[in-house]
């Protein structure tokens, strides 16, 4: 990393954010739930569509009923005739989206970026979802066996409980600490508390998972409007700079990794990328977001991230140190757990999360004096993994 | 019939690994192996990472391998529902290269744990497909 790339981070913001509502969206088509998060972030940065000067559409696209969904969802926002297209990285695409518009604004290509993360999932027949997850893996050397989604995090937390005596009581104090705080999302899927017990008791999906440590498909869109420092500065009095950006890639086979399969090589590549862009430690981290896809997964980033030392991430999920008032507040906006996961626009959740505790504005859930925000969002089975640090 | 006749249930039907096949069929598990510079792959690859303009041979592994991580699956995809529940692990061979692979359900489970010894073998399905499980 040259210093003369450092320098140039800082200078690029997040200017405005918006969010649509999260769940099983039957009202709403693909680009009707764009608009809503694009229209809510134009809202939040007192602006309106003529300034901005490009479109970033981020989903997974295999999902969408729409081929080339930029096409329609940039039609449908008004941005034409100006430059879209789609970004795809699994579960991750809208951080790369961010990332995507970080790299057009800082080589001066473009002065303002719309980076639209949407998908939209329910649509599907369940016939289809289970396709769909079938060839989440390696299609030519594991799909073939019958492979899942939470199979192959499955497999992680079975090392993880081999190694390090983690158990399923343990996992279980995610979702519950994720949905308590989902009660106060009012975007979140799902809004009511559930017990250890709750989530103990729920049906086997892949062992050691239940349902209920397991995320939700869902519809849903959230927006970010970035501009260039000079823009940003006249355009709003509250910027949130992009301070670290950390993107990864691991092998996407199973059998391709190395190591006891208790950590994702992945996260920690892309978080020391981000770490030393920003010029911080974990230790700097005000509030995380982290891609909880699965009870898990929650565990392993907090060690993947530094938050926690090898094995350490269920003690500290214990002693409540990734509560609200804990000493690093974790998806206290209720993760992918509580708000669902509409895959393309998860990433860009996190960051509106982000950005909202950073200005001061996330009500019941702020963190007092949030200065630095970090977000982990993890691609499909875990081939990609970008960590953002965003500063106030 | 191309490779689509790999594993319980084929999505891929053109490779240039299709070799594989001939040795499943004589119940043998094979690996590719560069001729210059001996890198070994498994799963087979005909394309030398190393030295990328030369030729791969194939070699008989012996199947012996050691459990890694494991996960019995309830909720399947479409064409493996009628198998549900199943066993998958990752396994790891002696030379330090892996195998993801269905565990045979005549493995007890209860014995199953990181550093298990298994044996990859070949296995046949109903429909003339063939695969290799963990025994």
């Amino acid at each position: 990393m040259s210093l003369g790339s450092i320098e140039v981070l800082g200078r690029i913001a997040i200017i405005g954010v918006g969010h649509s509502k999260f769940g099983k969206r039957s009202d709403a088509s693909l680009r009707e739930l764009a608009f809503e998060a694009y229209s809510l972030a134009l809202d939040d940065a007192d602006m309106d569509s003529s300034k901005i000067d490009g479109s970033v559409v981020c989903s997974a696209t295999h999902y969408d009923k729409q081929r080339s969904p930029a096409g329609v969802v940039a039609e449908y926002l008004g941005l034409n005739p100006q430059p879209t297209f789609n970004i795809e990285a699994a579960c991750a695409s809208s951080a790369v989206g961010l990332r995507t518009a970080w790299a057009l604004v800082s080589s001066k290509l473009h002065d303002i970026i719309a980076v639209v993360g949407v998908q939209k999932m329910t649509e599907l027949s369940n016939e289809e979802i289970q396709e769909l997850m079938g060839r989440a893996g390696d299609v030519m050397w594991e799909s073939p066996f019958g492979t899942t989604m939470p199979a192959y995090y499955a497999m992680y937390a079975t090392a993880h409980m081999a190694k390090y005596g983690t158990t399923e009581e343990q996992m279980a104090l995610v979702p519950v600490k994720s949905r308590k705080y989902g009660s106060k999302n009012p975007n979140a899927m799902f809004q009511k508390p559930i017990t250890t017990e709750e989530v103990l008791k729920s049906r086997p999906v892949s062992a050691p998972l239940k349902l209920f440590d397991c995320c939700a498909n869902a519809d849903g869109a959230a927006c970010l409007i970035i501009a260039n420092a000079e823009k940003a500065r006249k355009l709003t009095d509250r910027p949130v700079w992009v301070a670290g950006l950390g993107l990864a890639s691991s092998p996407m086979s199973l059998a391709g990794r190395k190591g006891p399969m208790t950590s994702f090589d992945v996260t920690k590549n892309a978080a020391k990328t981000a770490y030393k862009m920003a010029r911080i430690n974990p230790n700097d981290v005000d509030v995380a977001e982290v891609h909880d896809s699965f009870s898990i997964t929650e565990i392993l980033n907090y060690e993947d991230l530094g938050f926690a030392k090898p094995g350490g991430g269920t003690r500290l999920l214990e002693k409540g140190e990734t509560e609200l008032g804990g000493k690093i507040p974790v998806n206290i906006d209720g993760g992918l757990i509580s708000k669902g996961h509409p895959v393309g626009a998860t990433g860009a959740s996190q960051l509106f999360a982000l950005t909202k505790q950073l200005r001061g504005e996330a009500g019941s859930t702020q963190v007092d004096g949030a200065k630095i925000g970090l977000a982990q969002n993890i691609g499909g089975i875990g081939m990609y993994a970008a960590v953002t640090i965003l500063k106030a | 019939m191309g490779f689509e006749k790999f594993g319980r249930f084929g999505y891929v039907s053109q490779t240039k690994i299709i070799p594989l096949l001939s040795y499943l069929e004589k119940g043998q598990i094979a690996a590719t192996k560069c001729k210059k510079c001996g890198r070994t792959y498994f799963p087979p690859r005909v394309d030398c990472l190393d030295d990328r303009h030369s030729a791969i041979e194939w070699v008989v592994l012996d199947g012996k391998s050691s459990l890694v991580t494991f996960t019995k699956i309830f909720f399947a995809p479409p064409a493996f529902q009628p198998e549900t529940p199943y066993l998958l692990g990752l396994a790891e061979f002696p030379n330090g290269l892996r195998v993801f692979a269905p565990i045979s359900p005549a493995v007890d489970e209860k014995q199953l744990k990181p550093g298990t010894q298994l044996s990859l073998k070949v296995a046949k399905g109903s429909r003339d497909n063939l695969f290799y499980w963990l025994e």
